[in-house]
């Protein structure tokens, strides 16, 4: 046990957080809900930082923190599955991924070259044409997409499936992670400037102890999906996932009231967080999803 | 970032459940209904003992101490076995976590000769004074008045809370030498002092757990003080820096929640609700196990542990009160004569939020050195 960065996960930290910095902002001009940045995907493209979980001195660990700071950004990009799980798919796919469940729209698809199929207790995998995806309008923040007609589907073995489906937790639980500590530190901002009764909103103990509570629910989530990639785990990867749904669904409601009116609007950037966080609650079956993986994986069958 | 013991660990952890599968009797859960109770102190004066002679009790202690000088992981992992099996060691825990390293740290050469070794033997109960009727989590407001008198000190005032004060030796003491937060000092008062009275308050928590202590004109020399006088407020603050942390409560959360689904398993009660509820307790016990362990990481690489150790506390309370409801809600029948195991962590499991600094107290902390959020208006 020791949690001090190694010298090539500072060194990688450093350059995500470089990176990062340029695409954390929303343009000002910005007030819609889909923020995505080519730009952020080619950059990351040429940096080869989609392979970081196949070095060995870096690993998935290092990739579910590389995903963790981009999910921070303004600005989506299709990382989680690219870094965490596209290294563990039998054989060599194109990105973007994307996750289609039982045919809903998912984020990402209509970009994706490679598409992860769940349909009840199977998997598979599918290389879809372009002409098969459509963008769909959507206000989750992400840029969505649907499926259009019949894909021809690789379904995957039993084996494969339950390692991609606990992989496809522990990319929810980084993603979340990220998603959620920008929020909170974005509405952490908004309280401490914004003045009513004569005081900063977050000198009231009602808000500074709920974000104190979120803050916590935050931190717990960033420890378990760390573990999660370290261990490769199933139990560890259905932990981080249920708490990453069940932590997160109660953060983006409180985070909404701290921010009062100025929440509703696009102008702020809460939304870009909250809404994809929002994405992410329903998928792999949601907290009863995660809750019968845990069944499964922490508690032994009597 | 590695969280994998190391070998060396893993060996310690086995030696540990070794001796506890050795040398707890056979009804020690039944005995553990009650961690402060008089049969439970007797045990845990025993129990600490045969430690001791292993070398089990301190082993994070300094050589000089009648330690190893191991690491801050060892000691953790020792104090995670025996609370998770029961706290067999009883109030002596608070020996080997804080009192002693303080007494090592602030104490005169005669107050470490005379109160370590017995300590480091495992044959010593303490208490801690802190709490009053009028000062529970404004600690600063006691009121415990210790007047000069000559080269001796007059204590009058009254404790309450006090832990295991019922079969204590000495009482680890704040008064009040002068005004205001710098005027509190601490005094080490044997417990068999003239003028000390102990009454036990019945509590939901178990027989014997705390007490109100009353001094009534207690005469100690000088030299029971430790550290300078008004120095309390500065020695407390380090002392409990290491107590934030201290029990690793999630541990027994942990065993009683897996306790408790496999029970329902055998029962066929584990259902979608229980599996819910049992998932989401889980995941806040394994987040509290890791937080704690990022406070022992940081002690381990001597950083004193910031606002982050209040984080890892509040995680704390909420997977105890995960799982205490979880019980309540799924296995009711554990609280009412089924599982003693289950019981004695539910009367603990209260007091995870309240005792050692309360959970609002530490959201608090969180939210101003944490989030940096701007200070309530006093
Ligand atoms: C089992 C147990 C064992 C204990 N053992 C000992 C012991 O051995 N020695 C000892 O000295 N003490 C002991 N204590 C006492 C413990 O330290 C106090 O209970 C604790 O400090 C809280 O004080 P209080 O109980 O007076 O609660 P109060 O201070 O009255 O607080 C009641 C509630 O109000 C909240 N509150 C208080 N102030 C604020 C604020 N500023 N903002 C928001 N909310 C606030 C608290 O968080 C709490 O929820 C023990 C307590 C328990 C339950």
């Amino acid at each position: 046990m020791d949690f001090t960065l190694t010298a090539d996960q500072s060194a990688l930290c450093d350059a995500i957080d470089r990176l990062a910095q340029r695409f954390d902002a929303k343009p000002i001009d910005f007030h819609g809900f889909a923020l995505a940045s080519a730009e952020l995907d080619r950059e990351l493209e040429e940096g080869s930082y989609f392979d970081i979980a196949q070095i060995p001195e870096l690993g998935p660990l290092s990739a579910a923190m590389a995903v963790e700071r981009l999910a921070r950004c303004a600005h989506a990009s299709e990382t989680a599955l690219s870094m965490l799980v596209r290294p563990q798919l039998p054989g060599e796919f194109a990105r973007a991924l994307a996750l289609v469940e039982n045919g809903r729209p998912g984020r990402f698809v209509a970009q994706a070259r490679t598409l992860i199929l769940i349909d009840g207790e199977e998997l598979a995998i599918a290389e879809p044409a372009p002409e098969q995806l459509e963008a769909v309008h959507s206000i989750y923040a992400y840029p969505m997409g649907r499926v259009k007609g019949e894909l021809k589907r690789n379904r995957l073995s039993a084996a494969d499936a339950a390692s991609i489906r606990s992989w496809l937790r522990v990319a929810l639980a980084a993603e979340a992670s990220g998603l959620i500590q920008a929020a909170i530190d974005s509405t952490v901002e908004h309280i401490s400037v914004r003045k009513q009764f004569g005081r900063p909103l977050g000198s009231f103990q009602a808000l500074r102890h709920r974000m104190a509570e979120c803050q916590v629910l935050a931190g717990g989530l960033r420890w378990l999906m760390l573990k999660a990639a370290w261990s490769g785990d199933a139990g560890d990867a259905a932990l981080a996932a249920s708490h990453a749904q069940d932590s997160g669904t109660r953060i983006v409601y409180d985070l909404h009231q701290m921010l009062g009116a100025m929440g509703m609007t696009l102008e702020h950037p809460l939304h870009l967080w909250t809404y994809r966080l929002k994405a992410l609650f329903s998928e792999l079956g949601g907290r009863g999803g995660q809750a019968s993986a845990v069944a499964q994986h922490c508690f032994a069958a009597a | 970032m590695d969280f994998a013991w190391t070998p060396e660990q893993q060996r310690f952890r086995a030696e540990l459940r070794a001796f506890l599968a050795e040398h707890l009797p056979p009804n020690w859960e039944e005995l553990a209904d009650g961690p402060a109770s008089e049969l439970q102190s007797q045990f845990a004066n025993g129990f600490c003992g045969k430690l001791a002679a292993a070398g089990l009790l301190v082993p994070h202690w300094p050589a000089r101490w009648g330690g190893r000088d191991a690491d801050p992981w060892t000691a953790f992992i020792l104090a995670e076995e025996m609370w998770m099996a029961g706290e067999p060691r009883g109030g002596q825990y608070m020996n080997v976590n804080w009192i002693g390293p303080t007494l090592m740290r602030f104490g005169s050469p005669e107050q470490q000769q005379r109160y370590i070794p017995p300590m480091a033997q495992g044959h010593t109960i303490w208490c801690q004074g802190f709490s009053e009727p009028e000062a529970g989590s404004d600690l600063a407001s006691l009121r415990t008045r210790a007047e000069p008198d000559g080269d001796h000190y007059r204590i009058s005032g009254q404790k309450i809370w006090t832990s295991y004060a019922g079969y204590a030796d000495t009482c680890f003491l704040l008064a009040r030498t002068s005004p205001g937060k710098n005027g509190i000092s601490i005094f080490l008062v044997p417990m068999d002092t003239p003028g000390i009275t102990v009454r036990q308050i019945p509590s939901v928590i178990g027989e014997g757990d705390i007490h109100e202590v009353f001094f009534d004109a207690v005469c100690v020399p000088a030299t029971a003080m430790l550290g300078g006088e008004g120095q309390a407020w500065d020695i407390v603050r380090a002392a409990l820096s290491l107590e934030r942390v201290g029990i690793p409560r999630f541990a027994l959360a942990s065993r009683a929640l897996q306790r408790a689904v496999k029970r329902l398993q055998q029962l066929g009660r584990f259902g979608n609700g229980a599996i819910e509820q049992a998932a989401r307790a889980q995941a806040a016990c394994e987040a509290a196990r890791l937080y704690s362990y990022a406070i022992i990481d940081q002690r381990a690489h001597g950083i004193i542990a910031g606002p982050e150790a209040s984080a890892a506390r509040y995680a704390t309370v909420n997977a105890e009160r995960a799982v205490g409801e979880f019980v309540v809600e799924h296995l009711p029948e554990a609280l009412a004569g089924g599982d003693a195991l289950l019981q004695a962590h539910h009367q603990r499991a209260i007091v995870a939020g309240i005792a050692s600094g309360a959970a609002e107290i530490q959201l608090n902390l969180i939210a101003t050195e944490l989030l940096k959020l701007p200070r309530e208006p006093r």
